[in-house]
């Protein structure tokens, strides 16, 4: 073995240290079983093979399980999805969609709806609470040249149609905009492939 | 570019198959990953990177088919054990008479191509 063949261990700790970082964000027990048994699977393939090429044959063994970003893609993918399932948390939905957009045109849509919802309900939030502060520049003009929802700066011509209503109803209507945004992506990521699509039973 | 449409076709078949292949190999008992990775090998074509099963064992374990308990081996490593709890015979015979019966009419349906090509 020349000097710089990693030793086999070393080896086999560059692989669960990659997959680790590939882990990042499941739940830390999840992460700590995961590469235990990984790294039983590795021992114990290690020690059948022939101990006088262990360092060729640690390679082979990590070889045939798979690079850590496939093995952790694959954990993640099962993770994400099904996390976001069962969350209302917009940025892990966001952040799983985004994912799903890269890979099919329905999660590209779902993506764009998702987006274009969102900004709408925060938009609306931000010139809810902006209002207080300026209160000549936000709200709703409608005048010649069509209508404005926001802020207007310089304050545009016309009469502003909304005045302090703008605060509950920027409130309501952003909020539902926020949460029906959330409750459609929720409901589309049911149509998000997970990494091993599920053949499912009769009835 | 036909090469390459048949493997994308392979790896989304195998990816299909290996969770109903996984339970059906527990069918008889209890067994650990690599154990469940020899059976696989040895019986099907559906393992190309052996690290793919245990995401599979991660999630039916999630999902309640199966339950995992570790022991320590002689060897010294320590050893999931996998076994099917009574939610996941219950999924494992509804997957087995499904795949048959989506195998069967599949069968028949690819079965005169391989006729056409033999006369």
């Amino acid at each position: 073995m020349s000097d710089d063949t990693p030793l086999p261990q070393g080896q086999v700790d560059t692989y669960l240290a990659a997959l680790r970082k590939q882990l990042a964000g499941l739940p830390e027990e999840d992460v700590e079983e995961i590469l235990r048994e990984l790294r039983g699977h590795i021992a114990e393939r290690t020690a059948e093979s022939d101990s006088e090429q262990n360092g060729a044959a640690v390679e082979q063994i990590l070889r045939e399980l798979g690079t850590p970003e496939h093995i952790g893609s694959l954990y993640r993918a099962d993770s994400l999805v099904a996390h976001a399932r069962a969350t209302f948390s917009p940025v892990l939905i966001i952040r799983t969609t985004i994912r799903w957009a890269t890979k099919t045109t329905v999660g590209f849509v779902a993506f764009l709806t998702g987006l274009v919802g969102y900004a709408l309900g925060a938009a609306l939030i931000v010139c809810a609470v902006l209002k207080p502060l300026f209160p000549a520049n936000i709200g709703l003009w409608i005048g010649r040249h069509g209508m404005l929802l926001g802020a207007g700066i310089p304050r545009p011509h016309g009469p502003e149609l909304l005045g302090w209503w703008i605060i509950p109803y920027g409130l309501g209507v952003g909020g539902a905009f926020l949460l029906g945004t959330t409750v459609f992506l929720r409901w589309m990521l049911r149509f998000a492939p997970r990494a091993s699509p599920r053949v499912t039973s009769p009835g | 570019m036909a090469e390459n449409g048949l493997e994308n076709w392979e790896a989304q078949i195998r990816k299909g198959w290996l969770e109903v292949a996984i339970l059906a190999t527990l069918w008889k008992g209890r067994l650990y990953g690599l154990e469940i990775l020899r059976e696989l090998e040895a019986r099907s074509d559906l393992i190309i990177a052996e690290g793919t099963v245990y995401p599979v064992l991660t999630r039916l374990r999630k999902e309640g088919l199966i339950e995992g308990k570790w022991e320590e081996s002689d060897s010294g490593h320590p050893r999931r054990y996998y076994k099917l709890t009574a939610v996941g015979k219950t999924r494992a015979l509804a997957l087995a008479r499904h795949s048959q019966e989506f195998l069967s009419k599949i069968d028949a349906l690819i079965q005169p191509l391989l006729k056409e090509q033999m006369r």
